[in-house]
């Protein structure tokens, strides 16, 4: 299709947009009969005064709610959107917290398994051997530092640093 | 958090940039006062655009509610930079090009039973107006993107470069595209017999 656009077409547009056309094409004959014979015109004349009636009548016929409704249906969607906001750091650092625990406990089974679990060897035997003789000048608790026990104290340290880490990460966030 | 830090964080979230604005900004951001008056200036015709673009006045008014909704909520719209109602109501105009593109693309599910009954009679009933008797049927006939553009040019009186703004599509192309919709519908309405209104 040729796009041949009227050197006039510009004079006849503002015309119309303006409403000024079928006075201006009373006024002016010279420039109804340009819009009559050119097809590019005339097809503009009759397109935009369609559409700009259509438009005067929807605009009287369109019933419009209130603005207040719509303000504070925002205000509330965006009130949800900050809250959803504000919570991503604490998910983001309980996230974080559990991956560390799960490093941290399959590194720990994985270092005992390499050694033979030698203190989940020894713990019956050290309750046991200790069981007569009391509580307290037993030297149970010497044992348990002195064998695999300090392990278990290893991994409550652990797991107590993820948490803090958890902890920091989540204020880290907050702050950005 | 203190309740106050959490106020706090909630007012930067609801209105962000607050404390920066001033440097990009040549007005305050739109408060609800200034939206009633931009929302009465504009809601008219963005219905209008909606109505007869789409053919559903119930659609219409979903989508135009929606639309203005998301140009409240959107953080770098012209209302939260403080430009001006011109291109505020420009970047209205392409939420609800965008929101009535996504509903044209939405599977249709809605069965028959669930259309109500004055749908049918704004569409066909006697009391329609003139000009939508003329046109509706013609724009019925064309393409869901010429009526938009056929739209913004010829009842919003838009230009190139504002239509490209608002559809998204490339500012070269609606010469082009806007040609062939205008030739198009002038043949239908030609054809109707409303070329005597010239």
């Amino acid at each position: 299709m040729m796009l041949r656009a009227c050197p006039r077409e510009k004079e006849v547009k503002e015309l119309v947009e303006r409403g000024q056309w079928p006075v201006a094409a009373a006024t002016a004959p010279e420039l109804r009969a340009h819009v009559d014979g050119c097809r590019s015109c005339g097809d503009l004349v009759l397109v935009a005064m369609a559409f700009q009636n259509a438009r005067a009548e929807a605009v009287g016929e369109a019933k419009v709610g209130s603005a207040g409704a719509l303000w504070w249906r925002a205000q509330l969607r965006l009130r949800n959107a900050a809250v959803e906001r504000l919570g991503r750091p604490i998910l983001g650092a309980q996230i974080f917290a559990l991956a560390v625990n799960l490093l941290l406990v399959v590194g720990l089974v994985v270092w005992q398994a390499r050694h033979g679990l030698t203190w989940f060897a020894q713990l019956p035997l050290t309750a046991s051997f200790h069981l007569d003789s009391g509580w307290l000048d037993s030297g149970w608790f010497d044992s348990l530092l002195s064998s695999g026990w300090s392990s278990l104290v290893l991994i409550f340290a652990a797991a107590t640093l993820a948490l803090l880490s958890g902890v920091v990460v989540y204020l880290a966030a907050e702050k950005q | 958090m203190s309740l106050t830090a959490w106020e706090s964080a909630l007012s930067n979230v609801l209105a962000p940039g607050a404390n920066t604005a001033g440097a990009q900004a040549s007005s305050p951001p739109m408060d609800d006062q200034a939206f009633a008056g931009f929302y009465e200036r504009s809601a008219r015709s963005l219905w209008a655009y909606l109505a007869r673009t789409s053919g559903d006045p119930a659609l219409a008014e979903d989508l135009m509610q929606e639309s203005y909704v998301r140009f409240l909520c959107a953080p770098h719209s012209p209302s939260q930079l403080g430009e001006g109602e011109v291109p505020a109501r420009r970047y209205l105009f392409r939420i609800a090009t965008n929101l009535l593109r996504d509903h044209w693309r939405r599977p249709r599910t809605a069965s028959i039973e669930e259309i109500p009954e004055d749908f049918f009679a704004q569409t066909g009933g006697s009391a329609q107006a003139d000009s939508q008797m003329t046109l509706g049927p013609a724009l019925k006939q064309m393409r869901p993107r010429e009526r938009q553009l056929l739209w913004l040019a010829y009842a919003e009186g838009y230009s190139h470069r504002e239509i490209a703004e608002v559809t998204g599509l490339a500012s070269a192309s609606i010469r082009l595209l806007l040609f062939r919709a205008r030739r198009k519908i002038a043949r239908l309405l030609r054809d109707a017999g409303n070329g005597r209104k010239l």
